[in-house]
């Protein structure tokens, strides 16, 4: 009995009451932290009028596509298309401009090399926030709000890939790179063709994170966005948040919930696939501070 | 003319091509590769925050030009009875979010780093709230915290707790903002942790339990020294994150009712965009900064003499 829990529970060691019970609560809880998750899809797929019910119902007593037609009623492929324009643009223009300006510092030498590096130091310490109102003035003067290219100029610095290409060149052996001076290859030639391809890891890793990043942004693109057809998905779709609308409007979370499932589930489903690079992303965040 | 200008450019060309910085010989294309960055990192954010500092001492109301009024704002934000509400609410939050994620997330951490089974579904399950946009994981939780249908007074009513007004009451909407904060944080919070824990060698542990040390001693002598870098990095985070709450007040209360649910970011958002008062809002901002980095600073100090 006991090697057999041994062996359900994958445990090695002694086996402890504590290490039981710890087994047990630990599958629980990740089992209640997705139950939101849950609670949402299954309410995408009630009608309006079974939603507010008097006990719990996880399973819908009507299955129903209603909720996603009123969703699609919204302009929700344009605001995909926006999402899609301006994650991907921020997302290449960024590792393009990380990968290039970490390998200048961390491998060639220039005079203003540390001043560089200490502004990139301290703007960590800025918040975004600090920003906004700036950022806005010009955007307003220059009339170029509620366009693509204020969505995507601003966030393209992004301080945080330069510092994760700088630290990983910083750890790669200098021979290979040598060698190849040796060879006669120009600069650009060892960046493209040796350093950049053994960044692969390093890459995929920064993109991720700067692709959920600005999947996700909120603040900005609400600032800057005024038409529904320049609007971005998450953006578009807090339309659907019952604060926002009077009283009489909320029949129902229904088409509230069918949109989040539209707009959440797709980002969970990358997720899955991509867990390692989300993970290797956060544990080099952490190694940054 | 060609012929008499060549000699000269050769040795402009020679000349830089010898000179050096610190002892090595300069690189001048490294400037092609620092500048397509730091360019639109200049504008977008150092030129920012000093013309953010500009408009903190001017009246600006987006429509006409910006009129030059010294500290008024600053005086303004010092007689403002909402600005020290704003403060409280936002500390109140972080009083609730950092000791909570902190918490949960070394628990979960050390759970996860069992690795008994399932643990990795259990990761991914942690992890997962953080990885959709803020308006889901605001939305589901007003849904989900209804004062009459949502599932969380109704489990809470089957064991006798009476209905809690989570988003309508202001004693409570902090508590509710966050409690979502906690779901979405912890597992950004957690990935660090375990990856501090994975750090740990065994050899540490095993001696120690070879020395006659139990699970709480080993945890509290051991493990709890090496973690303290990790911890002191996580706290930071969320500290900063907390002075940086938005956007699920804006999903989920709009900062009500009644002003409880204002954080700093949210007020400046509405002075400065709902009231167009653009100067008082940078005023505003600039503020918060000066904090963000004095708590910052105190933390690195921290860091540093324990380390």
């Amino acid at each position: 009995m006991v090697a057999r829990l041994k062996l359900v529970m994958g445990a090695q060691g002694r086996l402890t009451v504590g290490r039981v019970l710890l087994w047990i609560i630990g599958l629980w809880l990740a089992y209640m932290w997705i139950l939101p998750f849950v609670w949402m899809v299954s309410t995408s797929f009630k009608l309006p009028g079974e939603v507010m019910t008097q006990t719990i119902e996880w399973i819908p007593r009507t299955w129903t596509l209603d909720n996603y037609r009123v969703v699609f009623q919204k302009p929700i492929i344009r605001w995909l298309w926006n999402s899609m324009v301006v994650t991907t643009a921020i997302t290449l223009a960024s590792i393009m401009l990380g990968a290039a300006a970490g390998y200048a510092l961390a491998r060639m030498n220039f005079p203003g090399r540390n001043v560089f590096f200490m502004m990139l130091l301290l703007s960590l310490m800025i918040p975004t926030e600090m920003t906004i109102v700036p950022r806005f003035i010009a955007f307003l003067r220059l009339r170029a709000t509620d366009s693509y290219a204020a969505l995507i100029l601003p966030p393209i610095a992004e301080v945080f890939s330069v510092y994760l290409f700088r630290q990983f060149f910083l750890s790669l052996p200098r021979e290979l790179e040598e060698a190849a001076a040796m060879d006669g290859a120009s600069r650009f030639r060892i960046f493209r063709v040796i350093a950049l391809p053994l960044a692969r890891a390093t890459t995929i890793a920064a993109a991720v994170l700067l692709f959920t990043t600005n999947w996700n942004a909120f603040l900005w693109p609400l600032l800057i966005t005024f038409s529904e057809e320049m609007k971005t998905l998450p953006i578009g779709m807090a339309a659907f948040a019952p604060v926002t609308m009077n009283r009489t409007q909320i029949e129902s979370y229904a088409p509230g919930m069918a949109a989040m499932t539209i707009l959440g589930v797709p980002s969970l489903i990358v997720f899955l696939f991509l867990q390692r690079y989300f993970m290797e992303g956060v544990i080099s965040t952490g190694i940054k501070g | 003319m060609t012929t008499q200008r060549l000699p000269a450019e050769a040795s402009l060309r020679d000349r830089l091509r010898r000179m050096t910085w610190k002892g090595e010989r300069i690189e001048w294309s490294a400037y092609f590769y620092v500048l397509p960055f730091f360019v639109p990192f200049v504008i977008f954010t150092i030129l920012a925050i000093i013309f953010g500092a500009y408009v903190s001492f001017t009246e600006w109301r987006i429509i006409g030009d910006p009129l030059w009024v010294g500290f008024a704002n600053y005086v303004r934000a010092f007689n403002d009875d909402f600005v020290p509400k704003v403060w409280g609410n936002t500390f109140q939050l972080a009083a609730i979010v950092v000791p909570g994620t902190t918490i949960l997330a070394l628990l979960f951490a050390l759970y996860v780093n069992q690795r008994l089974r399932g643990f990795t579904a259990s990761r991914l399950a942690f992890y997962a709230p953080r990885v959709v946009s803020v308006t889901v994981v605001g939305l589901v939780w007003v849904w989900m915290l209804d004062t009459r249908f949502g599932v969380i007074n109704q489990y809470l009513h089957k064991v006798g707790v009476p209905y809690i007004p989570w988003l309508t009451n202001p004693d409570w909407v902090l508590w509710a903002v966050g409690m979502t904060t906690i779901w979405w944080d912890l597992g950004f919070h957690m990935v660090i942790l375990l990856a501090a824990l994975q750090d740990i060698p065994s050899e540490l542990k095993d001696a120690a339990s070879i020395d006659g040390a139990s699970a709480l001693q080993q945890f509290w002598h051991v493990v709890v020294p090496l973690l303290r870098p990790a911890i002191s990095l996580v706290i930071t985070l969320e500290i900063i994150s907390a002075f940086r709450i938005f956007s699920q007040i804006f999903v989920m209360t709009q900062g009500g009712p009644a002003g409880a649910s204002f954080s700093i970011i949210f007020y400046i958002y509405e002075r400065g965009f709902m009231n167009t008062e653009l100067g008082y809002s940078s005023a505003l901002s600039l503020m918060l900064f000066l904090t963000i980095l004095v708590v910052t600073l105190i933390q690195l100090r921290i860091i540093r003499e324990r380390a």
